[in-house]
Parts: structure tokens; C-alpha cells; sequence
């Protein structure tokens, strides 16, 4: 087994490789730093502008081959994933973001999760009836609402409640207030800047586990093994959870395993709307201001997150499934 | 023999059952009414559709809940119809036990065997969890799983089909139950397992002292396991009766029709079989009268009145046999008790239709030219292992140096038991790719020398395939005519008008009205669909025909008309069969000769009646004394070999005779042998030059 | 893609209705007096759904709506009106104006038609694309189909929704161009359903009794394989429109899109989340346009699934 995961993850690896260095070329193809110093005042002559960009290893005049070499034997020998056109190390961005990120998906990823499965199981023994039809007439609602809606409805929902409170009790807008001191209160000012934010990629996020789940639940309620378990005398409902339930559990865990990487760059829009300096926000800001080395690691990065997702799903359905465990 | 005068443990009356549809309300099960007496068995008979399954269900409370029910189900005087989910799990698994038909799903995939037999414990006893588990060890030993204390830790997928069985009959016997339901729980399993099986429940109802409710299609299996018999049609029970006189002296002419209709493996003469017309009717707006009465050859007009209830025969040689007709008083036999002897007015029920007349076979067989030769066949495929990641651990022997000739106007029954390589035989010849080893010859042709796909093509005209599933094999997105058409396309036939005229006359050949060439496969029923199929493979004038299981997939009524007309049809056209099968009865009803196959090689070959009658081959004699006969005196009183375990895997390609693990000759040998039988691999060999040979040493 | 779209995978992957889609009873019915075509079955099971039923209306409405509603105002998408800036709805402009002066009412409209247009064309293609390299490589099989899974493997593995931004950036708002590239990286995982389905189809048996009949591969793919598809092909379309609307509003949103002088509901979006309190006009309109189109395309791909599916049980009750 451990040897099995060690093969894939090398393959994974190799993958992430080649993908990064495309996305390499890629970006410096469309990605133009010079642009950057246009409008400055004063305007800077191109020579001026090539040395600025020379000691980033953003140079034109630099062959890009030699470039390459530069970029990627920075980060083989000194994990130095480079810098912006102004400056700013991309490590430091990275792993400051990563954090921020990590709050808002995670959070909101296993409330996901256990509202899907729960509304699942629940809707998924009402079958046709109305608390079924109901609460999957909301979630196909919600899944399709656009993100940019949903999150903006909820920023919307949430200055009308302050209003009515008289007070700015949940924040539209950052990770923190920058003002604020001591483990406590520095405790609440967290979440009371994460409920909106996760507030919102649940609501988007939930309905596919729900569906999901619900249409696996029945397949497998009408299976033979969940009718023998009755007929040795479960009631349907016992049947279902303990026979039904945990078989229809793999391709879930699967979808939920995809969906980390997804969620971790995916979040663009609701960074943006919540002002969240996480990963996704990053990177539309280094497209926006030709980062290429910044816009680069963010493509490894979603790489390796999908290698990693990949690679757990892999776990769960080794460690949720008999059959596929190998002897 | 009478009915026992003891109190009923289940008693059902006038029980109905019926589900939406699309289509309007189907009745699938109208007013069915039977008593079961304690440590009885009662076999419900019905082909697919007769609504016996869900009669089992609706005693089980395993409908679904859109189901509407109807009528009364009590055990013990207590009425199951009254209770709601949570009520009736306490009698479920408790004083009703149920086996299902297919093993291979029936159980929990992620738990172990041993788990689930101590949760079906747990549910009504109070055990303690060490105990429930000895316990649980206990039946597995008992149902016959060898190292029962190890293997109760492992898990569904690593059982084959019949252990699997013997673990859900475990489950259904834990709490002592009352009754034992067992929906067609030998359908799934290959024949030699069957005969294990029912030796189990035979065991688990002695142990438990349950009445049985044994669900088949198989008359056999009734004719052997059952007391009384109840026989259903579109959803209505049409005769009750004690077994012996049920096959004896059957009053309905459904049954008569049905036992006609049967091939019988322990018969020589060879006779057509008496299909029944038509089709079954369709459960939803049912009109007034007998149900059976389109089908029926004896039907009056008085049929069409209303449905005739099922009442005790005037004149019947035992009290409580009950039939559904109002002709069943008319129906006489004389003197010797034949099945389907039946007659009313001295004329026979059911005419048995002329046997075609063959010229082929009129000439001997060696002056005929041979269609196929296959010569030291051998195949071999890499055996994977890991669902994740496959790795090749070794390789699958399929079939290893079969030798098969075919002449024409021949039919090769071709007979092994499921992996026992027929399949892949099959597919190697109509690949039209030269073997790994070994040579196939078609028409005189080897396939190793063909040239470009013009010669391919060629060659195909000559060889087509009728497969086992005809819902499978027809593209349900095209109409039966492109259905017909594409075997022409495909060997260049382009004029529009000429292929119109050869579906006109493909569509007649087999029996179907041409006018229907535009509809869809869907439209019709699974008889019609075979034949379809083979008016498919018949499109390019072929000289061989290759048939996968092609009756395997229907009722017995349907198959039999099919058997006939593959036999019309061979005769008529001169064709030659290679005709795969599993049910050596139906092998019977159609073969010249007969092969039979043991983990990829022919263990015995030879003339029909010489294989069947005068069997060599030890695996030859144990399947076919494991085939159950309908007929219950002959199978209650005939001895029968029945096989330990199951087929082996081809992994091992060690010489020696690959029987020898459930062989029970050799068993009865001496250690020199046994020594033989181990380290020489034995060949095919006859004696007195009739063509008849196995592979055994000591045969 | 850009946005939190959840993965197309397990909205599509229950579809596997393939060929039986008639259960044993109506099979039956059909086959007595064909009283019930396949067509009318669907037909009669999708109108009972009261939800499809909704969604195609509102469809239909949205419909006319962007092709109608550019005739029913003076005001032309790029038309500025100086008297009238940031004003809310009223009699002359129903739908108010924005910051510049543009008719919010034009320019929903003519964001309803670019997003719809985008989100047909883009959906037809990759489904179109997928089903022929899905189908193409399961029935190939060997060397072929691995090439072909290796290729849609890597694209999933490469971050395109990356590489999306940075060629839409780069050419700059072209409505297009966008349809290209969102069909370039569109297809990949419609292409693996397809293959893991048609790799089951294979096996069927009327292919191999094509196959021995000597049918050549290309009629087998063409004329087997993907009509036996074609009610996962239809869903998908309908969900992939969805998809695409979901991922251009997102790309337009952030500014990656549809650009100026050109608008597509994401585009209006983007303007109308900076002014939400002080111009809510600007959000709510485009914003109601858009989830009415989503939702109701995502209400009529369920209701054609569920009519397609064989084991459904949208006949009600006895």
C-alpha cells in the first residue's frame, strides 16, 4: 500500500513539475512586467526599466532560457520561488496567504460536508415526499445561484442585520481588524470576520454533497444487500444508515477529497467580495500586475493541491472500501 | 397423499398487490390464497413477470412503500399486513428467514461475513458479542464454509457465488425462524453448486424445523425439493397441488404447457418441444376472463366469461388438488401418469409438433465437409490483481489446446459450467485472429493466413453470432430493419431496395411479421428479440452460426419455441451449429454431438447419445447427475454425485489432470494412481475408434 | 475555471440511463399497440415535473426577454446619457442608469443575450468535443485510448483556469475569443465521463455483434456509441450551459472577461458590487437576470434527467 502511494505520489510530482514549467513559458508569453513602469511619474527610460526588471529576473533582455535556469535553480537549491516586478518575495506572500485561505476553506468545507450528508440522509428516506422535494428544490437553487450573486446577497443580508442591530456586529470586509488585542477579543474579531465569508461558501458549497449523496443513498437503499439487512430484521431506517449509509460514503469522500484544491484557489470571487488576502485573491492580483513569478506559484500550488486531493481520495477509498485494499 | 391436518404457520388469503406505473396500475399479484404447514416446503412456480417474487416480498413486508397491498397474511394467527416497519423487524429475520436470488450482491460489500451473521444474532438476542460471534462461527461451520473461525473475518468479495450463498443461508437460519423464504436462491449458480446449495437448505430446514417457501422458476429443482406446488400465472395462482400428482396429473393447461415445454436431460427420443403461443399478458387493464385463454389450445368461449377460481378439481386422484380452469374436470389421463399426456375428448392438449427433417444428416458425417476446425487452441490472459493498481501476479489458462471439428450441417454443443473457457473459446474463433497458439480453420480457410480486411470480410459472411442476452445484443436506438440491414452494410450491400426485400425475408424466416421491421427492439418481447437476432445472423447466408447461451435468457415457454425453430432452421438451411450452453438438457434437445469443457479443456467429446447415456468422464457423470430432472419420482430416487467446492481459478498451468481437486474417482484410488493423476496431464483419448473420448486415465 | 463551480463530474456521472430507459412494464405497454412512443413517455414525465416545467418558462421567458428587450428601450447599450447619472430606476430609464450615464435596462439585455450566446455555443462544442474524444477513446482502446486519457489527464492536472485568465487578459475582452478558450479547457471532464460510460457500452453486446459482423470503427463510434449516449449528452449540455455562465460571469467579474465597451451580465455584476449601497439598482437587476437563467436551465437539465432515467419513479402513486 505505502509503496503503491509512494508511485502515485512520484507521478503526481512529475505532473506538478511539467505543469509548472509550462505555466512558466506560458506566463511569460502574456504577462508583460514592463508594463508595471509605464505609468510611473516620472517615465522611466526602457534601459532604466530593463535594470529594474533585471534584478527580479524579469529582464526582456535577458534570454528567457537563461531566465528559466535562473528561476527554477532558485527554487531547487534555495526553495526561492522569486520575486514580483516591485519586489515582494513570492514565499512571503504565499505563506502568509495560506493561512488566510486555509480559515475560510476549511471552515467551510466541513460544514459543507456534514449539511450535504446530513440533508441527504434525511431527504433520502422521505423520498417524494414533500420535505424531499423542498429542501432539493433549495439546493439545486442555491448550487446554481452564481457565486458573485450569492455572496454579494449575503453581504447584502448582513449590512441590513447590522442595521437593525444598530451595531457592526459581522464584518463585510478583511480577515481582522488591525486594532485589536489580547487571545479573547482577538478570538471573537476572527470570527466575527469569518461567519459572512463562510456563511457564503457553504451555501454554495453544500447542495453538491446534498444531490450527491442523496441520488448514491437511494441506489443504494433499493440495493440487495440494505434489503437482506432488513429482512435479518433492521427497520428501513437502521438499514439505510448502517448498510446504506457507509457504502455511499466512498464517491462522497472522493468529491469532498477533489474539492480542497478547488475550494483553495476557487475562492477568487469570495476573496475578492470579503476582501480576504487569501490564495485566490493573489491571484488575480499577480495577473492584474504581470507577476509572473507570483502568477507561476499559484499554478503550482494549485497543482499540488489537486496531487494532494487526489491522493486523498485514494486514501479514503482504500481505507472506507474492503475491496480494493491490496493484499 | 393428503394435506397435514395441522395448524397453518402462514396462512394467506385473497392477498393482492399493485404499483403505479406509467402505463396505469399493474397487478402484479391478483388474490393469492395458500396454507404452510409447519416443516413443509411450498414451491411457488411462475415465469418472469407470474408475480410469485412479490408475493414473497409482501409476506416479508419488503415492498416498497408505493406498493399497495391488500388482503391478509397471518403467521400464527397474527396479521403482517397491520404492522408498520418497526413491528414487523421484530419478526422479520426472527421467525422469517429470506434468502435472495443473487448472492453476489446480497451481501454488505465493506463488512465482514462474520459481522453481519452477528448482527443478524444481535438484532433479536441479547448475546454477548463474544458469544454471537462463536455463534456466528458455528453456522458458517455448519453451512459448509471450510475454516469457519478464519474465514468469518473476510470479506463478501472474497467468496465465490455458492459460499456466498451458504453465508446469506447462515444469516436467514440464526434465530431459529418459522418459515425460510428462498426467492430463486439457485438461479444464479452454476449446476453442480446448485446441488450443493439445495443440500444446505435441505440441512437448514432439517436444523430449524421451518416450513419452506421455495421460489423457482426450475421445475426440476420443485420436482426435487418440494411438497406442495403452487403454480402462478399473471399474478394469479391456476393450480395447487400436492408435488407427486402436480407433474403426474396436471389439471391447468398452463402446467400442462409448462412441463411440455420443458427439455428433459434424462430423455433420449428426441421430439420437439411444445412451446406455448404468444406471450404472457400485460398486469395493467386486464380483460375479463381466463388470462391464459389467448394461449390456451383448448380454450372455449365460455373462458372469456371471468376469471375462473382456483377450486378443487372434480374427479382429482388426490383431495386438495385445486386448478384455475373450467375445463380441469375434462382433462383425463390414461393409465400411465406421462407429463404432458394430458387429453380432453381423447385428443392430446397440446399437439407435439413434426420433428424437421434434415437431408444433411443423411449423409454420414465423414463425407460432409468440415465448417470448423480448431486445432491446439490455447489462450492465455495476464491475471491482474489490485483495484488501484494492476500488476500483473500471473496468468489466467482460459483454454488450453482444445481440439473441436465441426461438419456441416452439424450441431456442436459446446458445455462447461461459468469460467470453464467456453466463452473465450468462442470469442478466439470469431475474432478472426490468428490464436497464440494453435490453428483455427473456418470453411477451410486459417484465419493465421487471412489478407486485408476484403478477405476478412469475406470470411464473415460465412461465420456469425447469436449472443446470450437479446435485450443486449440489439442497439436499442435503431429500428429492427437498420437492425437486419447493418450485417449487409457491412459486407458491402449498398441497393436500398435489395436489402428491403432480404429483411422481408429474414423477418419471415423467423416467425415475425415483417411490416413490424420499424420498430424499435424495445417494442417487442424477449422471445421475439432472439429471434431477431438470429434472423441478424442469418442476414449474410452464413454457413456457421455461433450461439452464445441464446435460450439461457428465457422463460420456458419462450425457449422451447426458440429451440424449434433453431432446429427448423438448420435443417431447412443446412447450417451448422457451435452452440454454447450451461443446461445440458437444452444441449440435448439440439446437439449432434456434445463437448464438454472443465477449466479450458475438453474433458470428454463425442456423439450426443453416447456423451449423455454412457458418460466417461467423472466431472461428465457429476454434472450431469447434478442436473435436476422434473419429474419428482425420478429425482427423488436417482443417485446423485455431487462435487465438492467450487471451479478452481486457471491460474495454475501445472501438467496433471486439473479435476483432480473435486474429483470423487480419484478420491477412491491408490496412492500410484493418485501419483498419475497429479503429475501426467491426461489426453484425450477414445476407445474402439467411435469417436467418443475423455480425458481421464482411468477411463 | 475561475469560480467556485463545483466540478461537473457528479452532476453528470448518475446519467448512465444509456439504453434501457424504458422499465419492463412500460416496455411492454410500448410493445402493445405502441400506445406509448419513447418521445411522449419523456415528454409526459418531464412536464409532470412541476420544476422543469417552471424552469423552461422562465427560460422561454428570458428568451424573449434579450432578444425583444433591446426594441423596447432608445437607448442602446453604449449610449450615455449625461443628464442622468447614477439615477435610480424610473419612467425613462426602467432599469435607472449607472455611473457613466449608461441605460441599466439596454444593458442587461444585451448582457442576458452575450451570456446566453456564450453559454449555448460554449456548451454545445465542448459537448460535442468530448463526446467524440470520450467515445472515440473508449472504443479505440489500447495505445490510442491511453495517449487520449493521458492527454485529458494532463489538462486537468494543468491550472487552467490560470492559463484562461492569462490569454483573456492578454486579448482583452473579446466575447469571441472567450468562447474559444473556455471550450479549450472546457472539455476535459465531459470527455473522461463519456469514456468511463462508453467504456461499459463497449463491452455491450450489440457492439461486439457489430464488430463481428466486420462494422468498421468509425460507424461503430458514430452510429453505437454515442446515440446510446445521447441522454448524458443532452444533460450535459443543459449543465454545462450553466457551467459556462457560471465561469464567464466569474472571469467577467474579476475583470478577466468581457470587457468595455462590450458587457455580459458578469460584467455588470462586477460595476454593480462597488456602488451596492449606494446604487443597489445596478446589483439587483443583472444579478435576477442571472440566477433566473441559471437556475432555470440547471431545474430543466434535472427535470430531462430525471424523465431520461429509467429507475425513476416520477409516476406518482397507485
Amino acid at each position: 500500500m505505502l509503496g503503491y502511494l509512494l508511485r502515485r505520489s512520484l507521478g503526481w510530482l512529475l505532473m506538478i513539475v511539467v505543469a509548472t514549467n509550462l505555466t512558466y513559458f506560458l506566463a511569460n508569453f502574456f504577462l508583460d512586467p514592463r508594463a508595471n513602469y509605464l505609468q510611473l511619474r516620472p517615465p522611466r527610460t526602457p534601459g532604466q526599466i530593463s535594470r529594474s526588471l533585471a534584478e527580479y529576473n524579469l529582464s526582456r533582455d535577458t534570454p528567457l532560457l537563461d531566465r528559466w535556469w535562473h528561476w527554477i535553480s532558485g527554487i531547487v537549491v534555495h526553495w526561492n520561488w522569486g520575486y514580483s516586478p516591485v519586489g515582494e518575495s513570492v514565499n512571503s506572500q504565499i505563506s502568509f496567504r495560506i493561512g488566510v485561505s486555509a480559515q475560510l476553506v476549511l471552515g467551510s468545507l466541513i460544514l459543507s460536508t456534514l449539511i450535504g450528508i446530513s440533508l441527504a440522509v434525511y431527504t433520502a428516506a422521505r423520498q417524494y415526499r414533500f420535505a424531499d422535494r423542498f429542501y432539493q428544490g433549495v439546493s439545486i437553487i442555491t448550487l446554481n445561484t452564481p457565486v458573485v450573486v450569492a455572496s454579494l446577497a449575503v453581504v447584502l443580508l448582513a449590512i441590513a442585520f447590522n442595521q437593525s442591530v444598530g451595531s457592526t456586529l459581522l464584518f463585510v470586509a478583511g480577515a481582522q481588524s488591525p486594532t485589536v488585542n489580547g487571545f479573547w477579543p482577538l478570538l471573537l474579531d476572527r470570527v466575527r470576520h469569518l461567519i459572512l465569508p463562510t456563511i457564503s461558501l457553504t451555501v454554495i458549497g453544500y447542495a453538491s454533497y446534498h444531490l450527491l449523496q442523496r441520488s448514491l443513498l437511494l441506489d443504494n437503499i433499493n440495493s440487495d444487500y440494505v434489503r437482506l439487512a432488513r429482512a435479518k430484521g433492521l427497520t428501513r431506517q437502521s438499514a439505510i444508515r448502517r448498510h446504506g449509509l457507509r457504502t455511499s460514503l466512498i464517491p462522497v469522500a472522493t468529491s469532498v477529497a477533489f474539492a480542497i484544491p478547488a475550494l483553495f484557489t476557487g475562492a477568487v470571487i469570495t476573496e475578492t467580495i470579503f476582501a480576504w488576502q487569501g490564495m485566490g485573491q493573489y491571484f488575480i492580483q499577480t495577473i492584474g500586475k504581470n507577476d509572473i513569478h507570483g502568477a507561476v506559484a499559484v499554478a503550482a500550488f494549485g497543482a499540488l493541491m489537486t496531487a494532494i486531493g487526489a491522493i486523498l481520495a485514494d486514501i479514503a477509498v482504500v481505507a472506507l472500501d474492503p475491496r480494493v485494499r491490496v493484499n | 397423499m393428503g394435506f397435514p391436518r395441522t395448524a397453518p404457520v402462514l396462512s394467506v388469503r385473497d392477498l393482492a398487490v399493485s404499483f403505479p406505473s406509467e402505463a396505469g396500475r399493474v397487478d402484479a399479484v391478483r388474490g393469492v390464497d395458500f396454507d404452510l404447514c409447519p416443516g413443509r416446503t411450498l414451491a411457488i412456480v411462475g415465469e418472469s413477470g407470474s408475480g410469485k417474487s412479490v408475493t414473497s416480498m409482501a409476506v416479508m413486508g419488503l415492498l416498497p412503500e408505493y406498493a399497495s397491498v391488500t388482503g391478509s397474511i397471518a403467521l400464527n394467527g397474527r396479521e403482517l399486513l397491520e404492522l408498520d416497519d418497526r413491528q414487523m423487524s421484530k419478526i422479520r429475520g426472527r421467525d422469517l428467514g429470506m434468502i435472495f436470488q443473487d448472492p453476489l450482491s446480497s451481501l454488505t460489500p465493506i463488512f465482514s461475513v462474520g459481522r453481519q451473521i452477528v448482527e443478524a444474532l444481535e438484532i433479536h438476542q441479547n448475546l454477548d458479542r463474544d458469544i454471537a460471534w462463536k455463534r456466528a462461527v458455528e453456522l458458517l461451520d455448519l453451512v459448509g464454509i471450510p475454516n469457519a473461525a478464519e474465514r468469518a473475518r473476510s470479506f463478501p468479495h472474497e467468496f465465490s457465488g455458492g459460499m456466498r450463498q451458504r453465508v446469506v443461508i447462515a444469516m436467514a437460519m440464526a434465530n431459529d425462524p418459522q418459515i425460510i423464504i428462498a426467492d430463486e436462491p439457485t438461479t444464479a449458480l452454476d449446476v453442480t453448486v446448485q446441488a450443493q446449495i439445495l443440500d444446505v437448505l435441505r440441512l437448514s430446514q432439517a436444523e430449524t424445523g421451518a416450513a419452506l417457501i421455495m421460489i423457482t422458476h426450475d421445475l426440476g429443482v420443485v420436482a426435487g425439493v418440494a411438497d406442495e406446488v403452487l403454480v402462478m400465472y399473471a399474478g394469479r395462482p391456476v393450480e395447487l397441488a400436492p408435488v407427486e400428482e402436480l407433474f403426474a396429473r396436471p389439471r391447468m393447461p398452463y402446467t400442462i404447457g409448462l412441463l411440455g415445454a420443458v427439455p428433459r436431460v434424462d430423455v433420449a427420443e428426441r421430439r420437439p418441444l411444445v412451446p406455448i403461443a404468444g406471450n404472457p399478458p400485460l398486469l395493467v387493464d386486464l380483460p375479463p376472463g381466463c388470462p391464459f385463454q389467448p394461449r390456451c389450445p383448448v380454450s372455449v368461449p365460455g373462458c372469456g366469461d371471468r376469471e375462473p377460481e382456483l377450486t378443487v378439481v372434480p374427479g382429482a386422484a388426490v383431495d386438495g388438488h385445486r386448478a384455475a380452469c373450467i375445463r380441469a374436470h375434462e382433462i383425463r389421463y390414461d393409465g400411465r401418469a406421462v407429463n404432458c399426456g394430458g387429453r380432453i375428448d381423447g385428443r392430446p392438449v397440446y399437439p407435439v409438433p413434426p420433428a424437421p427433417d434434415a437431408p444433411a444428416a443423411h449423409v454420414p458425417r465423414e463425407q460432409r465437409p468440415a465448417v470448423l476446425e480448431v486445432k491446439g487452441l490455447s489462450k492465455t490472459f495476464p491475471l491482474l490483481r489490485g483495484a488501484l493498481l494492476k500488476r500483473r501476479v500471473g496468468w489466467v489458462y482460459a483454454v488450453s489446446g482444445v481440439d473441436l471439428d465441426i461438419r456441416q450441417g452439424e450441431t456442436l454443443g459446446l458445455v462447461g459450467e461459468s469460467g470453464c473457457g467456453k466463452t473465450s473459446t468462442l470469442l478466439e474463433i470469431m475474432n478472426l485472429r490468428p490464436p497464440q497458439s494453435g490453428s483455427i480453420r473456418i470453411g477451410g480457410v486459417d484465419v493465421a493466413e487471412l489478407r486485408g480486411r476484403g478477405a476478412e470480410r469475406q470470411l464473415r459472411r460465412t461465420l456469425q453470432m447469436v449472443f446470450q442476452d437479446p435485450i443486449g445484443a440489439l442497439d436499442p436506438r435503431m429500428t429492427v430493419f437498420d437492425i437486419l440491414a447493418e450485417p449487409l452494410q457491412a459486407i458491402g450491400e449498398a441497393d436500398r431496395t435489395a436489402i428491403g426485400a432480404r429483411v422481408d425475408e429474414l423477418m419471415d424466416l423467423v416467425g415475425l411479421d415483417p411490416e413490424h421491421s420499424d420498430r424499435f427492439p424495445t417494442a417487442f418481447s424477449g422471445g421475439q428479440r432472439q429471434r431477431i437476432a438470429i434472423a441478424r445472423a442469418l442476414a449474410t447466408n452464413p454457413s456457421l452460426l455461433v450461439l452464445d447461451e441464446p435460450v439461457s435468457a428465457l422463460d420456458v415457454s419462450i425457449q422451447a419455441g426458440v429451440i424449434n425453430l433453431l432446429n427448423e432452421l438448420k435443417a431447412t438451411l443446412g447450417l451448422s451449429y457451435l452452440f454454447v450452453a450451461h443446461d445440458l438438457s437444452v444441449v440435448r434437445q439440439i446437439s449432434d454431438r456434445v463437448a464438454v469443457m472443465y477449466l479450458g479443456r475438453i474433458v470428454e467429446i463425442g456423439a450426443l447419445d453416447e456423451v449423455f447415456d454412457n458418460p466417461q468422464h467423472p466431472y461428465t457423470q457429476a454434472l450431469l447427475s447434478a442436473i435436476p430432472v422434473p419429474d419428482p419420482v425420478v429425482e427423488r430416487t436417482r443417485e446423485r454425485i455431487v462435487l465438492r467446492g467450487d471451479l478452481p481459478s486457471l491460474i495454475d498451468s501445472a501438467s496433471g489432470c486439473r479435476f483432480v481437486s473435486r474429483c470423487p474417482l480419484h478420491v477412491t484410488l491408490d496412492v500410484a494412481q493418485r501419483a498419475r493423476c497429479i503429475g501426467e496431464t491426461p489426453e484425450l483419448t477414445g476407445r474402439g475408434g467411435t469417436g467418443h473420448r475423455n480425458a481421464c486415465h482411468f477411463r | 475555471m475561475t469560480t467556485n463551480v463545483p466540478p461537473l463530474q457528479p452532476i453528470v456521472d448518475k446519467v448512465d440511463t444509456v439504453d434501457t430507459v424504458l422499465s419492463p412494464t412500460e416496455e411492454r405497454v410500448a410493445r402493445r399497440g405502441q400506445r406509448l412512443s419513447r418521445r411522449r413517455l419523456y415528454m409526459r414525465r418531464f412536464l409532470r415535473n412541476w420544476g422543469a416545467v417552471a424552469g423552461l418558462v422562465i427560460l422561454a421567458v428570458l428568451v424573449v426577454f434579450a432578444i425583444a428587450g433591446p426594441m423596447l428601450t432608445p437607448y442602446t447599450y453604449t449610449d450615455v446619457d449625461f443628464t442622468n447619472l447614477a439615477s435610480a430606476p424610473s419612467t425613462m430609464h426602467w432599469f435607472g442608469t449607472n455611473g457613466t450615464g449608461n441605460d441599466t435596462f439596454a444593458q442587461t439585455t444585451h448582457g442576458l443575450q452575450r451570456s446566453m450566446i456564450i453559454g449555448v455555443v460554449v456548451s454545445l462544442l465542448t459537448t460535442l468535443i468530448s463526446a467524440f474524444v470520450g467515445a472515440a477513446a473508449a472504443y479505440l482502446g489500447g495505445t490510442a485510448e491511453k495517449a487520449i486519457l493521458g492527454v485529458v489527464h494532463f489538462l486537468l492536472v494543468v491550472p487552467s483556469f490560470l492559463i484562461l485568465a492569462l490569454i483573456s487578459q492578454k486579448v482583452g475582452g473579446d466575447w469571441k475569443v472567450l468562447i474559444l478558450v473556455l471550450t479549450a479547457f472546457g472539455w476535459m471532464l465531459g470527455a473522461r465521463v463519456v469514456w468511463s460510460l462508453s467504456t461499459s457500452l463497449r463491452e455491450r453486446e450489440y457492439i461486439q455483434a457489430a464488430r463481428f459482423m466486420g462494422v468498421s470503427s468509425l460507424r461503430i463510434v458514430l452510429r453505437h456509441l454515442i446515440p446510446n449516449i445521447g441522454s448524458l449528452l443532452i444533460v450535459s449540455f443543459t449543465l454545462g450551459v450553466v457551467a459556462t455562465v457560471q465561469a464567464e460571469t466569474g472571469l467577467s467579474f474579476i475583470g478577466f472577461g468581457v470587457k468595455q465597451p462590450d458587457v455580459s451580465l458578469g460584467a455588470l455584476l462586477g460595476d454593480g458590487a462597488n456602488t451596492i449601497t449606494s446604487a443597489p439598482w445596478l446589483f439587483y437587476f443583472p444579478a435576477a437576470m442571472l440566477t433566473l437563467l441559471t437556475v432555470s436551465m440547471a431545474l430543466i437539465g434535472d427535470g430531462l434527467r430525471d424523465a431520461l432515467d429509467p429507475t425513476s419513479h416520477s409516476a406518482g402513486r397507485a
